[in-house]
C-alpha cells in the first residue's frame, strides 16, 4: 500500500501509540482487501456501543484507548446502546449492566464522539453528502447512506470504524471505488408500497442473492421505506449498497440491460414472511428498528389516539432517538398509554433475553437478529397488526 | 523449514502450536477470561494458534482483547487467509499475526514455531521438508494403486498412488514420469491434468505433494522391488483400503472429471 510520509510517520509511532495502533488496524484491513492507499473521510458512525454485545473485553479496550488519549478527528456518532440512559429501570435492566453501559457511553464521549446512540444518525446529526467518503459501521445505516444519499463506505466493523475516525482516513477499496459500486443484479419488485412491504422485500432479496448490489425497478421508496429496505437486506444478506431506478442518486449512471433480473412478488414475500414468523403470541412488542422517524411517530400516535390498551400482559417498546422523542412530545403522550417510548436503544442490543422469550416486531432486521442475538421466538407483522394484539 | 506469509499484526513470538482444522469464531469458540477453547480440548494462552480463518460475530475481536486483558492471549496467530474479525482482534490486542501460509496442514499440535510477523516468516523447528510427486495413472476410470511393504519407512503397509521423491535438478513432472517408469515400467506421455500441491505431515516430515494425472495406456504394470502388490482401483475401491493420506481425494479430483 502506498502511504504518504505523514501516514508512514503515524505508522512508525512518531505521533503517539494511540494513532499508531489506529494506523496499524486501518492498514492491516486495507492490506487484506487489496487497498492501494488511504483516503480521507468526512465522518464516521460507530457500532459496538452496547455492553451486551462488546462485553468486558470491549469495555477494557475503550478504557485503554481513552487512557492513551485517543480522540476522533472527524464528526462521529454512536450506535444504540443496551438501554435508555434515563429509563433503564423500566426496561428490567440490572444495576450492574447499567453501570457498565453508562461507562461505555462516557468513554465514547471522551473520545469526542457524539453520543446520539441512534442507528439513524443520517436523519441528524450525521448527514453525509453525495460522493463523501465515510467510515460507517451499523449495517442498516451504512447501506442507507451508500444507497439513498450516495456517500461511500464499506461495511466497517466497530474497531475499524473507530480507528478510521481517529485518523480521519480509511483504506481505499471496495465501495469507495466507482467500479465496485456497479449493480450486479436487477430486482423487478411487485409490492404494495407500505413500509412493511419494503421490509419483506429486503428480506426476500437478501434470501435470494445473499450478497451483491441490487438495482431495483418499480419501487419508489422515501426515507422510511429506504430505511426499512436497507436494514432488512443488510440483515438477511450482507448487502451494503443498492440502487433504485429513478430514485437513488447514482442509479441513472448504469446500463443494466445485460444483468440478470430476479422477480420478487407475492410468493417471495410470503416466503420471507414465513421465515420471520415463528410464534403466534408474544410478551413484548418492539417497534423502531431502525429508530422511528418523526413521521412514523406521528403515524403511530394518530393510529392509537382513539384506542385503548386492553391486553396489559404484553409490553410495548417504541424505539427512537432522544432528539425525536423530545420533538414529538404530543405523540409520546399518546404512545405512552400503550408502552414505553425509549431512546438510545432497541430490542436487538438490549439484554431482553432472560426477561422475554417471544417478541413481536415490524422489522425484518430485528426478525433476523431476535432469535440469534436475543434468544427470542420472533413475530414479524406490520405495526397495525401488532397493535391489534393489544387493543 | 521457513515459510513466507504476509504480515498482518506486527511482533515476534516462539511457542508451541495448537491447531484447529476448521474456521474459528472467537465469540463462542474461546473463553475470553480463561483462554479455554470450546470447540476442542486445549487452551490458547501462550500458544501459536493456527486455524484456517475467522468467522462469526464481529464481537470476536473484543474476545481477543479480553484474552489479552486476562493474560491468556495466544503468543501468535497464523491463518491461511485473514478476515476482518481476527485481524482486528490481533492488531488491537498486539498479538503477532501472519496469514497466507499455504495450509494449516503444514503444522501439527506441539510443533515449536517461531513467528516473525513483522517480516511475515514462520519457522517450524525440527521439521524436514520433502517434495514428492503422486500420480493417478488411469485407464477406464480406475488407476494403479501399489501396496507398500511393511518394512517401508513412510506409510508402511499402505496402498499408494505411484509416488516418489523429486530429485535435485528435476521438475515435478519429470519426477512423476521417472517414478512411474521405475515402479511400473509404464512409459507415460504428458500429464492429462495436475492440481495445486498438497501438504501432508507424517511425524517430523512435511511432504509437499504434487499430484498429476496420466493415461496408463494399454500395458499393465510390472512392479520393481519397491512395492509388493498392485491393483486397478476406483475411488470407491480405494475408500475401503488403508491408503496414504489424500489418496482418495486426489483420485476423486482426477477421475470424476
Amino acid at each position: 500500500m502506498d502511504l504518504t510520509r505523514e501516514e508512514e510517520s503515524i505508522l512508525n509511532g512518531e505521533q503517539g501509540e494511540g494513532k499508531q495502533k489506529a494506523m496499524e488496524l486501518v492498514t492491516a484491513l486495507g492490506k487484506i482487501y487489496g487497498a492501494d492507499s488511504l483516503i480521507d473521510i468526512t465522518s464516521a458512525h460507530l457500532s459496538g456501543a452496547s455492553y451486551k454485545t462488546i462485553g468486558d473485553g470491549g469495555l477494557k479496550y475503550l478504557e485503554d484507548l481513552v487512557a492513551g488519549g485517543a480522540r476522533v478527528s472527524v464528526p462521529s456518532t454512536l450506535n444504540p446502546v443496551g438501554m435508555d440512559r434515563t429509563r433503564w429501570k423500566e426496561m428490567h435492566i440490572s444495576e450492574g449492566f447499567a453501570e457498565k453501559q453508562l461507562r461505555i457511553i462516557d468513554l465514547y464521549g471522551r473520545m469526542g464522539i457524539d453520543q446520539v446512540c441512534s442507528c439513524t444518525p443520517y436523519i441528524g446529526p450525521n448527514v453525509p453528502s453525495m460522493g463523501d467518503h465515510v467510515a460507517w459501521a451499523e449495517s442498516s445505516a451504512l447501506s442507507f447512506v451508500n444507497s439513498y444519499i450516495g456517500a461511500r463506505t464499506n461495511r466497517e466493523g466497530g474497531p475499524g470504524a473507530l480507528a478510521a475516525a481517529i485518523l480521519g482516513k480509511t483504506a481505499n477499496y471496495g465501495l469507495h471505488l466507482d467500479e465496485k459500486r456497479r449493480p450486479t443484479v436487477v430486482i423487478d419488485a411487485d409490492i404494495d408500497g407500505s413500509v412493511f412491504s419494503y421490509s419483506l422485500l429486503g428480506q426476500a432479496v437478501g434470501m435470494a442473492i445473499g450478497t451483491g448490489i441490487p438495482f431495483f425497478k418499480n419501487i419508489n421508496p422515501e426515507v422510511e421505506e429506504a430505511k426499512a429496505l436497507s436494514a432488512a437486506m443488510a440483515a438477511s444478506g450482507s448487502i451494503a449498497l443498492y440502487h433504485v431506478d429513478g430514485v437513488t442518486p447514482e442509479a441513472g449512471g448504469f446500463d443494466v440491460s445485460e444483468l440478470e433480473t430476479i422477480h420478487i412478488g407475492e410468493k417471495e414475500l410470503k416466503e420471507a414472511y414465513d421465515k420471520l414468523n415463528r410464534t403466534d403470541d408474544v410478551q413484548l412488542i418492539s417497534i423502531g428498528c431502525p429508530h422511528l422517524t418523526e413521521k412514523e411517530m406521528h403515524q403511530i400516535a394518530s393510529f392509537l389516539k382513539d384506542k385503548e390498551k386492553r391486553n396489559k400482559d404484553i409490553e410495548i417498546w417504541f424505539c427512537t432517538s432522544a432528539a425525536i422523542r423530545e420533538k414529538c412530545a404530543e405523540d409520546v403522550k399518546v404512545m405512552e398509554r400503550f408502552g414505553l417510548v425509549l431512546a438510545d436503544t432497541c430490542m436487538v442490543v438490549a439484554p431482553i433475553e432472560g426477561v422475554f422469550e417471544r417478541t413481536g416486531t415490524n422489522s425484518a432486521k430485528a426478525g433476523n437478529y431476535l432469535p440469534t442475538l436475543c434468544s427470542q421466538k420472533a413475530m414479524c407483522r406490520d405495526i397495525s397488526a401488532l397493535m391489534e394484539l393489544v387493543i | 523449514m521457513i515459510f513466507n506469509g504476509r504480515p498482518i499484526s506486527n511482533g515476534k513470538a516462539r511457542g508451541e502450536v495448537i491447531k484447529l482444522e476448521e474456521p474459528l469464531s472467537f465469540l463462542g469458540g474461546v473463553d475470553g477470561s480463561t483462554g479455554d477453547i470450546r470447540v476442542r480440548d486445549g487452551n490458547v494462552a501462550g500458544k501459536i494458534l493456527v486455524f484456517p480463518r475467522g468467522k462469526g460475530s464481529t464481537v470476536g475481536s473484543y474476545v481477543m482483547y479480553d484474552l489479552k486483558v486476562h493474560g491468556k492471549e495466544p503468543a501468535a496467530v497464523i491463518n491461511e487467509s485473514a478476515e476482518t474479525i481476527v485481524a482486528t482482534g490481533a492488531v488491537i490486542s498486539s498479538i503477532p499475526m501472519v496469514d497466507q501460509i499455504p495450509s494449516v496442514r503444514i503444522f501439527e499440535d506441539g510443533d515449536i514455531v517461531s513467528v516473525d510477523a513483522t517480516k511475515g516468516t514462520v519457522e517450524i523447528e525440527g521439521v524436514v521438508f520433502k517434495e514428492v510427486v503422486s500420480s493417478v495413472v488411469s485407464r477406464n476410470g480406475r488407476c494403479i494403486l501399489e501396496k507398500r511393504p511393511e518394512s517401508n519407512h513412510s506409510y508402511p503397509g499402505c496402498w499408494s498412488l505411484v509416488a516418489g521423491k523429486v530429485e535435485d535438478g528435476e521438475s515435478p513432472v519429470e519426477a512423476a514420469r521417472r517414478e512411474i517408469l521405475e515402479e511400473t515400467s509404464i512409459e507415460v506421455g504428458e500429464p492429462l491434468d495436475s492440481m495445486e500441491p498438497l501438504y501432508v505431515r507424517e511425524g517430523k516430515v512435511l511432504f509437499k505433494v504434487y499430484p498429476f494425472h496420466f493415461d496408463a495406456g494399454e500395458k499393465d504394470p510390472v512392479l520393481n522391488d519397491e512395492n509388493e502388490d498392485w491393483m486397478w482401483a476406483s475411488p470407491e475401491d480405494a475408500e475401503k483400503l488403508g491408503t496414504v493420506t489424500d489418496t482418495v481425494t486426489v483420485m476423486r479430483r482426477f477421475l470424476s472429471r
